[in-house]
């Protein structure tokens, strides 16, 4: 039951989580890089769970919020895909999203929670979205501009990104209609579809630049500068199979044997060809490395950006078309397609689910409570320290113990040279980055005065003879010796350091109350509701005449 | 309107051709996860470099079996040879190292063998450590091969030896004592020289530190470069350039490197030596043989590190000091050594000195600090 916790990233969800449900209004978080403003990612999700700790406890509300992120997501989906499809092919279509391989991989292996929580609010806007630029209804306006802040409050990337994937095929799908108005009664010029999407691109960002405010002062006080850090996913997945295998085959998992379906039908019906389009651009640059696509188009940001994210929304932009296939299917094959479609998908779901077992993001499972009860007696919490060879498990201790530390997971919030200029990640994984991570290490090491550095706990022997030649001492062992501490000498009590970073008291009290907020907005403006859509509904995608969307339908 | 079917076609041929091009040609990220980082990854055995390439890249990415069965000598040592000749016989700095890069140097080629050399660019937890291969390349029909250059395993027989070495035991009062805030006094240390020179990129501090105690000590030093109104321009410490543990009467050499700090905004530079007693042994004892200093071209120190002691020593650390004709610390500079030092087998080792500086060296020292797996408490 608790397989979402072992995830990549669960254990910094919950530590960001910990952290607003202890000091809600202060963003300022010493335990990590010497201290960082958690205003450096946008804090919906993680305050979500902070919110249900206070009930639940961290692990349980971050399974929760999680949970209803998987929830959204298939509401999310049927609402989306029947802006292009039938209503009976958007329920096939929501009920792929609860088997989608891709969806399961961020949640069991990747525990990306921002991703997975702002996507579904960003297909429950888009329906709105839709509303208002076709009908002009200011209620949709009002409710999609709405979701569309609390997605980005969620996560930011995803709106920039879902703008591109997910709202230009919308406003294409505005325009294909459009042309069709022009038979109905009703007509609506280019030029007013153009002044609604300005409308609400323009007041949209501007909610936005209001609710996330701290964050884009420290993005433009503090850019990201520091050196590309490696990741996998930007590998060449058939040069790479053992990286293809991870981030295409289990994402997509049987969603694969319907790609050239997907392709076909897209391009075949004219009306599902702005979707296609988007599909197939996110599924190029999901792919990373394997094509140039990614890096022709995001330039210094591939080196950046992680790619399993896009292969997610790509799989969220084919579920409509695969809806409609399916719908097909069943309706020509009946059991026979039922039964054979259920077990792929149980099979895709079943994959990406047990690939966290298959290949854990960490597979050290282990207390570090004892680690935390050091730490907290003796005033040893006057220094600070940094782990190695501890994984994810960082977050957890730096949970539960008062130390602070120069480590840390979060690589947009770190700041220090030594963390920042060499290309490793967390120096508790150093080796796994090579020379860029070692040298990081070293040059952390070595200025351990400065920073009150006084111990390094290590769980991996690997690092021994480092410390050992750089002058630290082993002082102490743990959990039946698998765990070192080793302290330098003379080092002097940390003290309070990158202080011109402290956010000031009214970016804390905005960060703790636009963000949720909005969240609240959002659910409320929900039980506003919908006047009856006027207009030809889409019933089936075959009830479009081929001779005015110049597209043969196969079937 | 274009034809669904047309478009779907454009589409699948696109997205053919988008990653047949992503494949041949992958972008640098992408070939860096293949071994490479070179435009076009694939290695050929086709020609004498590409064979070596080829190796190379196995190496790198940890494909040993693979490497190994490409090799023209396989035959004469097995794979299990071939894989401890790469991450060491025993428990080492090799063990701890992965293949950050490589170069391939052609010596000769004719139309059926090939003398290459190729370096090897390890990267280890304590830095990176070079090996270089005389690699000789043999063409078998269309494809060429290398062979390998095994350096074997040296074994000594069975015997006893008996040891006869000095030990200092540390009482401490109690648990929980907080280490390095000791109640006794602390050792005795001296720094009995000091030099500051300017280098390319930046300023170094060099000295010597003597314990002058009759106890060990565990020993630093700290350098606060002061400007000429006083203010602090930088404090750092030696980090592994010093040999942190000395017995009584020691010596060991250290150097501060301040990177980006030119000597001429210093008014004065501030030591602190730090010293924390500890408990200490004189084994194992390194034996340096056949010691001496070799000029330009490729200035440096070189001899062998003999192990006297009964048991295995992981790593061990050459420190060296080069000093001029007026007795001056000149130069320090140091070498891990990538192998175990097994009983009584001679290692070699190395330790450079710029080549400015060395038409300037008179005499050198050479100081060994040891590191054995599992005794580090």
């Amino acid at each position: 039951m608790q397989l979402p916790l072992k995830s990549y990233d669960t254990n910094f969800h919950i530590f960001f989580a910990s952290h607003y449900a202890n000091h809600w209004f202060e963003p300022w978080n010493p335990k990590w890089f010497a201290g960082f403003s958690q205003t450096t990612y946008p804090p919906l999700p993680q305050q979500w769970v902070a919110v249900l700790s206070w009930i639940l406890g961290l692990n349980v509300a971050y399974m929760t919020v999680q949970f209803i992120a998987i929830l959204l997501l298939a509401i999310g989906t049927y609402r989306f895909s029947k802006l292009w499809v039938s209503p009976r092919a958007a329920s096939f279509a929501a009920l792929a999203s609860v088997f989608l391989g891709s969806e399961s991989f961020l949640v069991y292996s990747a525990g990306q929670l921002s991703t997975t929580m702002a996507a579904p609010i960003y297909l429950n806007a888009l329906p709105f979205v839709f509303d208002w630029l076709r009908y002009g209804k200011w209620r949709s306006f009002f409710k999609g501009s709405v979701l569309l802040v609390a997605a980005a409050a969620a996560h930011h990337a995803t709106l920039l990104f879902g703008s591109m994937f997910f709202a230009l095929p919308v406003v294409g799908l505005v325009l294909l209609d459009k042309s069709r108005d022009d038979q109905d009664e009703e007509k609506t010029s280019v030029q007013t579809l153009i002044l609604r999407a300005l409308t609400i691109t323009v007041l949209v960002c501007i909610a936005i630049a209001v609710v996330l405010m701290p964050f884009w002062i420290d993005l433009i006080r503090y850019p990201v500068t520091q050196a590309p850090i490696p990741h996998p996913s930007r590998a060449n997945y058939i040069l790479s199979p053992q990286w293809g295998l991870n981030y295409f085959i289990v994402p997509y998992g049987a969603l694969i044997l319907a790609l050239p379906f997907i392709i076909i039908r897209g391009c075949s019906v004219v009306r599902l060809r702005p979707l296609m389009l988007g599909f197939w651009l996110a599924f190029l640059v999901g792919l990373g490395g394997t094509t140039p696509v990614a890096r022709m188009l995001l330039g210094r940001a591939f080196e950046v950006l992680t790619f399993e994210r896009f292969t997610y929304w790509a799989t969220l932009l084919a579920l409509p078309i695969l809806g409609v296939i399916t719908a097909d299917l069943v309706d020509r094959f009946r059991m026979r397609a039922v039964v054979p479609l259920t077990i792929l998908g149980a099979a895709t779901c079943a994959l990406a689910v047990s690939w966290s077992t298959f290949r854990p993001a960490d597979a050290a499972n282990f207390d570090v409570q004892h680690v935390a009860e050091w730490l907290n007696r003796d005033g040893h919490d006057k220094y600070r320290y940094v782990t190695l060879g501890f994984g994810n498990k960082l977050s957890r201790l730096a949970i539960v113990t008062n130390a602070n530390s120069v480590d840390g997971e979060s690589n947009s919030a770190r700041t220090l040279p030594e963390l920042t200029e060499f290309g490793g990640a967390a120096l508790t994984s150093a080796k796994y980055f090579a020379k860029p991570g070692l040298d990081s290490l070293r040059a952390m090491l070595n200025h351990a005065d400065r920073y009150g550095l006084k111990w390094v706990i290590v769980r991996d022997p690997y690092y021994d003879p480092l410390l050992y030649f750089a002058g630290w001492r082993q002082v102490d062992m743990l959990d039946d010796k698998t765990i070192t501490i080793w302290s330098k000498d003379g080092v002097p009590p940390a003290i309070p350091m990158n202080l011109d970073q402290i956010p000031p008291r009214w970016q804390g009290i905005l960060w703790g109350t636009l963000p949720f907020g909005s969240s609240l907005l959002a659910i409320a403006v929900l039980f506003i509701p919908d006047k009856k859509r006027r207009g030809l509904s889409v019933e089936d995608v075959s009830a479009f005449p081929t001779n005015v969307m110049s597209g043969g339908i196969i079937s | 309107m274009i034809k669904g079917g047309a478009l779907a076609g454009l589409i699948f041929a696109a997205t053919v051709g988008l990653i047949a091009i992503g494949t041949i040609w992958p972008v640098s990220t992408a070939a860096a996860y293949v071994g490479g980082g070179k435009e076009n990854h694939i290695g050929s055995s086709s020609t004498a470099e590409g064979a070596v390439e080829a190796l190379g890249t196995q190496i790198r990415l940890q494909q040993l079996s693979k490497a190994y069965s490409s090799l023209s000598n396989k035959a004469k040592f097995t794979e299990a040879d071939f894989i401890h000749d790469l991450t060491g016989y025993g428990l080492s700095l090799r063990t701890y190292a992965t293949l950050d890069n490589f170069e391939v140097k052609p010596l000769h080629q004719s139309a059926n063998d090939a003398e290459m050399v190729m370096k090897l660019h390890w990267s280890t937890p304590v830095g990176v450590f070079e090996d270089a291969r005389d690699l000789h390349v043999v063409k078998n029909g269309e494809t060429w091969a290398v062979a390998w250059p095994l350096v074997p395993e040296q074994h000594v027989p069975p015997q006893v030896i008996r040891v006869n070495y000095l030990r200092w035991d540390v009482i401490y009062s109690g648990s929980g004592d907080d280490w390095g805030a000791q109640d006794v006094e602390a050792p005795h240390v001296r720094i009995i020289d000091m030099h500051p020179v300017n280098r390319a990129d930046g300023m170094v501090v060099m000295g010597e530190l003597l314990n002058e105690d009759v106890v060990p000590s565990f020993v630093s030093v700290r350098a606060t470069l002061l400007a000429k109104n006083g203010s602090p321009i930088d404090t750092e410490g030696p980090f592994d350039m010093i040999s942190h543990t000395l017995l009584p009467k020691q010596i060991t050499p250290f150097i501060i490197r301040f990177p980006g700090v030119d000597l001429s905004q210093v008014g004065s530079i501030h030591l602190e030596p730090l010293s924390v007693l500890v408990s200490a042994s004189a084994d194992p004892v390194i034996e340096i043989q056949n010691q001496k200093y070799n000029p330009s071209p490729g200035a440096s120190a070189t001899g062998q590190l003999s192990n006297q002691s009964g048991h295995t020593v992981n790593v061990a650390h050459v420190l060296s000091t080069f000093y001029d004709k007026d007795g001056q610390v000149l130069w320090v500079a140091g070498q891990y050594i990538d192998r175990t030092l097994q009983p009584q087998i001679p290692v070699d080792f190395r330790v450079s000195v710029p080549s400015d500086l060395a038409g300037k060296v008179s005499s050198q020292r050479i100081v060994v600090s040891t590191y054995t797996n599992g005794s580090s408490l």
